[in-house]
């Protein structure tokens, strides 16, 4: 009997011995167990988050720049093919599953939630002023491509949906968020942490395209906003902190942190510390096989656009000497566009192409949407890389710090709104002293078209051609290797990943 | 006393008339015990000296006594539900016997989970599946053992690695999300479903799971039960609805002790290769088109250098016996098998034990302990399918210039050759310059006392350990010309282990009430706790130095290394049980049975769930009409309805985490990012079932057969969807409102053919017919991811409304263009085409045995209809634009239209294929030899063949196949990607009992 009371009894303990099914994350931190973080900690990672959607040869970088008269993404055979996927970027056919469209937009959304999630975190003023600067940055180029913007007030309550700001209300949004923080931002220091300049910078972007914004087919630009544009520029460059490099190459070298002197904003890449993207995929993107670094072979420009290039300017391509360059004896044009035959940079040996593996690499200035040819189909199209390849570390992640706003930026669009206010002597004069500074001839005039050519020349592959083109009322046209478009591609498709989930969120017209 | 001394004289009469006969037979007595297999003994068997009219019958124990029994005599064992069988008695007094319990033995106990019943008694959709009618050969893990063994039951080998993962649907996929394998219990522990086998690092390593239940020696198990529908799987609740598999171990039986050996020897070779050109057709081919260059003058075959003749050896040995009071078993197996790809192999060391005791005078104290310890140690071969252009051993085997030497001339090195472009990579090179080894250590643990209470009233406690450890190295060689590894070289070394253990406690309750009612009912609680834990470190740089780079790592360049380790969320599961059997006159059955769950995974607002679950059972042949006819021997209608859960998502999804990032120096501290939005309604995923069923058994039992329909609703179906940006990147797991609908017809039956002493002849087969559908979705979202060159980003499946689930979507296919060359494509190639669906709709699996005398034939088949598979590596590694560098497909020659070098192998129907197949599983042939001498006994020699054809028109390497293709963790199905190729295998073996 005493053994059955025994096991009646251990039966009891056992069963209501309960637990409390608790979870305990031993690796990852739960929200709730955040004391002992910094805002600090939140703020390195928002600053990191912008860098998805900027580097590298997928998402936002490849709408703005292959979608234009700048870049073409050749499918060579099957190379690239990917579905369509790049030939819709290339001709702007894209829906609303396409992965670049999607990525761009939930990318850029991210890094809005990062920056907002700072400010949940006890944050200093200038650390509060920068992750709203981080926000505003990414809410704006929601603004540019789709019309709409999310925004979440609440960021704890993943239940609720995000309001949508759309056009003006986006625009005054952002305008007086920058506005806000403007005191509260560092005035110097690197320009991979935001400052009043790199705030100051976008809000000129701003100012610029708010007629896009309000009427995209045909945008007007009103005098006092091209008055704003340019009375922040000259404080941009009245600060006295930059200056054009004499260089151009140094703006994006591995080194650029240091060399560059037109930097105002830029993404941070740091493989000692681990941070930074896939900024070494411009070099691999245009690279072929057999070159050093060794690529995927892909994207090319236009001959068109190439030809819009002085012989003598630098920015067309050069050979940069840099730390950890190779030793390229030939002296080969390493950085800017790489046409005709390419060389080994250690011997100098001219290279052949893979296949056939008899005929020389000779990039040529031709090239199609889809190559067929299979004798030139690996070699076809000019290779545009600004980035020089950081050969000095190993590893994915390479140094140079990606750039997005520049001094010479700066001075482009005030010589526009001058433009646009019936100034184009100003304009010029601004213009000329970029092309003295990067070897090219002076222009004798300033007009609207070769402004435009001359936004192409100095920030081309950076990520803005889309944007101008809009701008200049000349997205839609036909291009070398590209049809006309219609309207309704001044805008992308909201993703249909996100339309089915957020009913705040309404498809853009004609998709 | 006359009686006596008449008796004296007769038996002395006896003795001079039959002087001679008994000098040639004499007598003696004979007892012992009739078993089953398993070990249970067997009551009522009927045991007949042969040739003469000397019987008895089994007691209750399954003993037996015979007198004057001749000392060469034969022993015939027969009854109800028994196959009839002989031993010879060789002057033994003790005749143990061991005999098979034919298909239709209703009275056979079976576990259920959580306890036994009989088989009559059951009331949901079981299959049960013995180790006699086990698929035949060498196989690695218990799941292997019953492809096409059970209706509803899909058994896909993923790929032929030895030791590679499984596919296992048990009435198709409910779940749109990972977590469709079923949930597999051992001797009741039920298993995690995960493995402490770690992955490789880096590019290259192989990248296919493994089976998690490589552990578990075949040769150790008795018997496998399949439960599928919700009145045999709610016992199980969160964690069945897709189904449960019980295994069972081998137990020892009470007697002298008894030593089985076996061992098999094999040899395996490559069953197919996807056809390329030779070099003579290569040559031609350049010609046709014009080539100048790529011709390298040589004659090769690169896939035929890669390949080898897998030797396979499996030794086991098992020493089991006992008393009625203590029994045990304890196994040894080894098993040791090469691959049919160069340097691959699996090699597993087993040790298990299992015993039963019973203490006190009155024997009401039990004590179970297993213990189940297990080594493999693999090398496996670089064949993933996560490469990139460069491809794996088999794209570059594949890709090879057919007219280019393996081997540089006046070396004996692989040929890395500038002129064929530097990211063409020399099979033979990626094979010498590459090690990838993982040993995994396993040990299952249980200790079960039990206390019976009162005779009708048992408790019994259950505590079992499950750890493993696991660790893998690798590395790649600095002379391979692979990007990134050129001149560094590469290697890692990663660990991991899991500690998963349970403590379930039981009360069960048997009871006749009457003389016509009997209850069996079991009341529970159960703890389950898993843990996993792991490290690693990579690193790069490093010289020749004729060491294994892996046992050096701490000299590699500093930028180079990795380091990570991790503890995954502590995960519980606390349950609480109870199922009732009643029985009123064997006439009418009903189960209800009742789990409710609580687990650490589960949102705040949802810590418990609850999973009912009725089953009736109408026996008809019991019922006055029935009960005297000829011809129906058994009919049971069955009905069930139930609801089971599934909970595989993983831990951390109910609440918000946050990420510790890289260290950063301009903050001194690490960055943090918030990586989810946690979801506190977050519940398991439930699923309905009803299923209505026959069981019956016609002509005198030759013909035995279930027929089910099943109708499976799963509701709130677990999904990470995705989340509503602004938010943290990625998506959040939810319950969605749609549902996912699994509905089938499963048709078993077995016929008995030809029933005699010397020839028996048995067919048996299934089928079963399964629809799948997906409803209530927002939007779509896309799977399948194919891969090669001109494949980045490509999805080809679609989970979508109204359609089952993983269907296709590619580009329409309309042939090549006669003038161009060129593809054409439907819309011009803009417009994605729902173009059929990777799932099965028919499976079916044939078996069929037959015996004359000593010599036993066994055949069992199976196939899978009505699936479209997408041949991957026809389409993306074998394109016609490799012409003049590298081999293309043979397929893409001498059709008639001569495809343009520059046709872009683009991803479309062109490459999507019917996947009908039937499969030769195994074939076995197997001679009795009996006994041996004095000490050999029951010995039996087995020549067996696995996968020894196919029949069906799929182009690639294997129809059944399943590469990874899963994107944001919804798995694909259907997808060939240069895998590992499939093997077919030739055993020998033998076994015997001391």
């Amino acid at each position: 009997m005493t053994y059955r009371k025994y096991i009646v009894f251990l039966l009891l303990l056992s069963s209501f011995s309960c637990t409390k099914l608790d979870e305990n994350f031993r690796s990852e931190l739960a929200q709730n167990n955040t004391s002992d973080l910094k805002a600090s900690q939140f703020l390195a990672s928002a600053y990191s988050s912008i860098a998805g959607p900027f580097q590298g040869n997928s998402d936002l970088w490849a709408l703005q720049t292959l979608s234009t008269d700048e870049g073409i993404p050749p499918t060579r055979a099957g190379d690239w093919d990917d579905n369509g996927a790049w030939r819709a970027v290339a001709t702007k056919t894209w829906n609303a599953d396409l992965g670049q469209v999607r990525g761009q937009f939930e990318g850029l959304l991210a890094a809005q939630f990062a920056a907002s999630n700072v400010l949940q975190y006890k944050p200093s003023p200038q650390e509060a002023a920068e992750a709203r600067f981080i926000r505003a940055f990414s809410m704006y180029w929601v603004l540019d491509g789709y019309d709409q913007v999310p925004y979440r007030e609440d960021l704890n309550n993943y239940k609720l949906l995000p309001t949508t700001l759309k056009g003006k209300v986006a625009i005054d949004f952002i305008v007086t968020e920058l506005n806000a923080i403007l005191p509260t931002l560092p005035d110097s220091g690197p320009a991979y942490v935001a400052n009043k300049n790199a705030a100051k910078a976008l809000l000129m972007k701003i100012y610029l395209n708010k007629g896009v914004y309000l009427n995209r087919s045909s945008p007007t630009f009103a005098p006092e906003d091209m008055a704003k544009v340019s009375a922040l520029a000259d404080e941009i460059i009245g600060s006295a902190k930059y200056s054009l490099n004499s260089n151009y190459f140094d703006n994006f070298s591995p080194d650029n942190n240091v060399k560059s002197t037109e930097n105002i904003l830029t993404i941070f890449n740091d493989p000692a510390s681990n941070r930074g993207g896939n900024v070494r995929g411009f070099a691999f993107m245009v690279s072929h096989y057999n070159q050093n670094p060794g690529g995927w072979n892909g994207f090319a420009t236009l001959s068109d656009f190439y030809d819009k290039f002085d012989a003598t300017d630098q920015r067309r391509g050069v050979y940069y000497d840099y730390l950890g360059a190779l030793k390229n004896p030939g002296k080969r044009v390493n950085v800017g566009f790489m046409i005709g035959q390419q060389y080994n940079l250690t011997t100098d040996a001219p290279l052949n192409a893979r296949n056939p593996a008899d005929k020389p690499l000779i990039f040529t200035r031709e090239v199609k949407l889809r190559e067929s040819d299979p004798a030139t189909l690996e070699i076809t199209g000019i290779r545009p890389n600004k980035y020089a390849y950081d050969y000095a570390t190993a590893g994915d992640q390479k140094n140079n710090d990606f750039a997005l706003f520049r001094l010479a930026d700066v001075m482009l669009m005030k010589a526009e709104a001058l433009l646009r206010t019936s100034n184009a002597a100003g304009g010029l004069l601004l213009v000329n002293a970029i092309r003295q500074k990067r070897g090219a001839p002076a222009l004798a005039s300033l007009t609207l078209n070769n402004l435009l050519d001359e936004r192409g020349r100095e920030l081309y592959w950076e990520g803005y051609r889309r944007q101008d083109l809009i701008r200049f009322n000349k997205y839609l046209l036909a291009y070398q290797e590209k049809p006309a478009t219609d309207a309704r591609t001044l805008l992308f498709p909201i993703p249909s990943s996100q339309l089915a989930v957020n009913p705040n969120l309404t498809q853009n017209p004609g998709y | 006393m006359l009686f006596a001394m008449m008796r004296k004289s007769a038996m002395l009469l006896l003795a001079v008339f039959g002087f001679t006969a008994i000098a040639l037979a004499q007598t003696q007595t004979v007892s012992g015990t009739v078993t089953d297999k398993k070990g249970d003994p067997l009551p009522g068997v009927t045991v007949t000296v042969k040739n003469t009219k000397i019987a008895t019958s089994t007691n209750s124990k399954g003993a037996y006594s015979l007198n004057n029994v001749p000392k060469n005599g034969i022993l015939t064992f027969t009854g109800v539900g028994v196959i009839t069988s002989e031993a010879s008695v060789n002057d033994t007094e003790i005749l143990n016997t061991e005999v098979e319990t034919s298909v239709g033995n209703l009275n056979e106990v079976v576990v259920t989970g959580y306890g036994t019943a009989k088989r009559k008694d059951l009331t949901g959709a079981t299959s049960s599946v013995q180790a006699k009618d086990f698929n035949k050969g060498t196989y690695t893990s218990p799941d292997q053992l019953i492809q096409g063994k059970a209706a509803g039951v899909l058994v896909i080998n993923n790929t032929g690695q030895p030791g590679g993962s499984t596919t296992i649907r048990i009435r198709g996929s409910s779940s749109i999300r990972s977590g469709n394998q079923p949930l597999f219990v051992i001797d009741g522990v039920p298993l995690s479903g995960g493995s402490a086998r770690p992955g490789g690092s880096g590019g290259g390593f192989g990248n296919d799971g493994g089976n998690p239940l490589n552990y578990m020696n075949p040769n150790d198990i008795s018997g496998i039960e399949i439960l599928k529908d919700a009145s045999a799987t709610a016992i199980f609740g969160s964690r069945g609805a897709n189904g449960v598999i019980l295994i069972t171990t081998k137990r020892g039986k009470s007697g002298a002790p008894q030593l089985e050996a076996s061992a098999s020897s094999g040899i395996s070779n490559v069953a197919k290769v996807l056809e390329v050109l030779n070099a003579d057709e290569y040559r031609k081919t350049l010609k046709d088109y014009a080539l100048t260059s790529g011709d390298f003058g040589s004659n090769v075959n690169a896939f035929d250098a890669i390949k080898q003749t897998g030797v396979i050896q499996n030794y086991n040995v098992a020493l089991g016996g006992g008393t009625e009071d203590g029994r045990y078993r304890i196994s040894a197996g080894y098993l040791d098998q090469k691959g049919v790809i160069k340097t691959s192999e699996l090699k597993r060391l087993s040790v298990n034990l299992t015993s039963n005791f019973k203490f006190l005078p009155s024997k009401k104290l039990g004590l179970d302990i297993n213990v189940l310890v297990t080594q493999t140690n693999e090398r496996i071969a670089p064949i993933s399918a996560f490469v990139g252009f460069t491809g794996n051993l088999i794209s570059q085997a594949l890709q090879w210039n057919p007219t280019h030497a393996l081997i540089k001339p006046g070396t004996d090195s692989a040929w890395i050759d500038p002129a064929l472009g530097s990211t063409t990579i020399n099979p033979l090179a990626q094979l010498n310059y590459f090690k990838d080894r993982a040993i995994v250590n396993n040990i299952i643990a249980s200790i079960s006392p039990s206390y019976k209470i009162t005779n009708e009233l048992e408790y019994r406690f259950l505590y079992s350990v499950n750890r493993q450890t696991g660790s893998r190295k690798g590395e790649v060689n600095r002379l391979l010309n692979a990007q990134g590894i050129e001149g560094r070289g590469a290697a890692f070394l990663n660990n991991q282990e899991q500690t998963n253990s349970q403590i379930t406690n039981t009360l069960s309750y048997n009871k006749k009430v009457g003389a016509d009612f009997t209850i069996n009912a079991v009341v529970g609680h159960e703890w389950l706790v898993f843990d996993s834990k792991g490290n690693g470190s990579t690193g790069q740089d490093f010289t020749n130095l004729g060491l294994n780079y892996y046992d050096y790592l701490g000299t590699t360049s500093q930028a180079s290394r990795g380091i990570f380790s991790f503890a995954s969320a502590t995960q519980e599961l606390q349950s609480y049980f109870a199922r009732s059997i009643f029985n009123y006159k064997d006439k009418y059955l009903l189960t209800g049975t009742f789990r409710a769950d609580g687990s650490t995974r589960f949102g705040k607002n949802n810590k418990y769930g609850y999973f009912p679950s009725v089953g009736f059972a109408w026996n008809l042949s019991k019922e006055e009409f029935l009960r005297n006819s000829a011809f129906v021997k058994n009919l049971k209608l069955r009905a069930s309805w139930g609801k089971t859960g599934n909970q595989e998502f993983p831990s951390g999804a109910s609440s918000n985490r946050l990420r510790i990032g890289q260290f950063n120096p301009g903050t001194n501290a690490p960055d943090v990012v918030q990586t989810n939005y946690g979801n506190p309604d977050l519940k398991w995923e439930s699923s309905a079932t009803i299923n209505v069923g026959i069981d019956f058994s016609i002509l005198n039992e030759r013909v035995t057969g279930s027929v089910d329909y099943f109708n499976k609703n799963t509701s709130d179906v677990l999904f990470e969807q995705n989340i509503i940006q602004p938010a943290p990147p990625g998506k959040i797991w939810i319950n969605l409102p749609g549902n996912v609908i699994n509905k089938g017809v499963e048709i078993s039956l077995l016929a008995s053919v030809i029933k005699g002493i010397d020839v028996n002849w048995n067919i048996g087969g299934n089928a079963s017919f399964l629809q799948n559908n997906v409803t209530g979705l927002a939007g779509f979202y896309e799977t399948g991811e194919l891969r090669g060159q001109g494949f980045s980003g490509v999805r080809g499946q679609r989970v979508i409304n109204n359609q089952p689930l993983n269907v296709w979507y590619l580009r329409r296919f309309e042939g090549i263009d006669k003038g161009t060359g060129q593809s054409v494509y439907a819309d011009g190639g803009n417009t994605l085409y729902y173009s059929g669906s990777p799932n099965p709709k028919m499976l079916l699996g044939l078996t069929t045995d037959f015996s004359y005398k000593k010599l036993t034939a066994t055949i069992n088949l199976n196939g899978n209809f009505g699936q479209y598979i997408y041949n991957n590596t026809a389409a993306s590694v074998l394109g016609i634009g490799n012409l003049g560098n590298r081999n293309i497909a043979k397929a893409l020659i001498g059709t008639g239209i001569k495809e343009s070098l520059s046709n872009a192998p683009a991803p479309s129907t062109r490459n999507l294929e019917k996947g009908n197949y039937i499969k030769m599983t195994n074939a076995s042939l197997s001679y009795r030899l009996g006994n041996i001498g004095r000490s050999i006994r029951n010995a039996n020699i087995s020549l067996t063949g696995q996968n020894l054809f196919v029949i069906t028109k799929y182009t690639g390497f294997d129809p059944e196949v399943n590469t990874d293709g899963g994107v944001d963790g919804i798995p694909s199905l259907g997808i060939e990607y240069i895998p590992y190729p499939s093997a077919r295998t030739i055993t020998l073996g033998i076994n015997f009992t001391l």
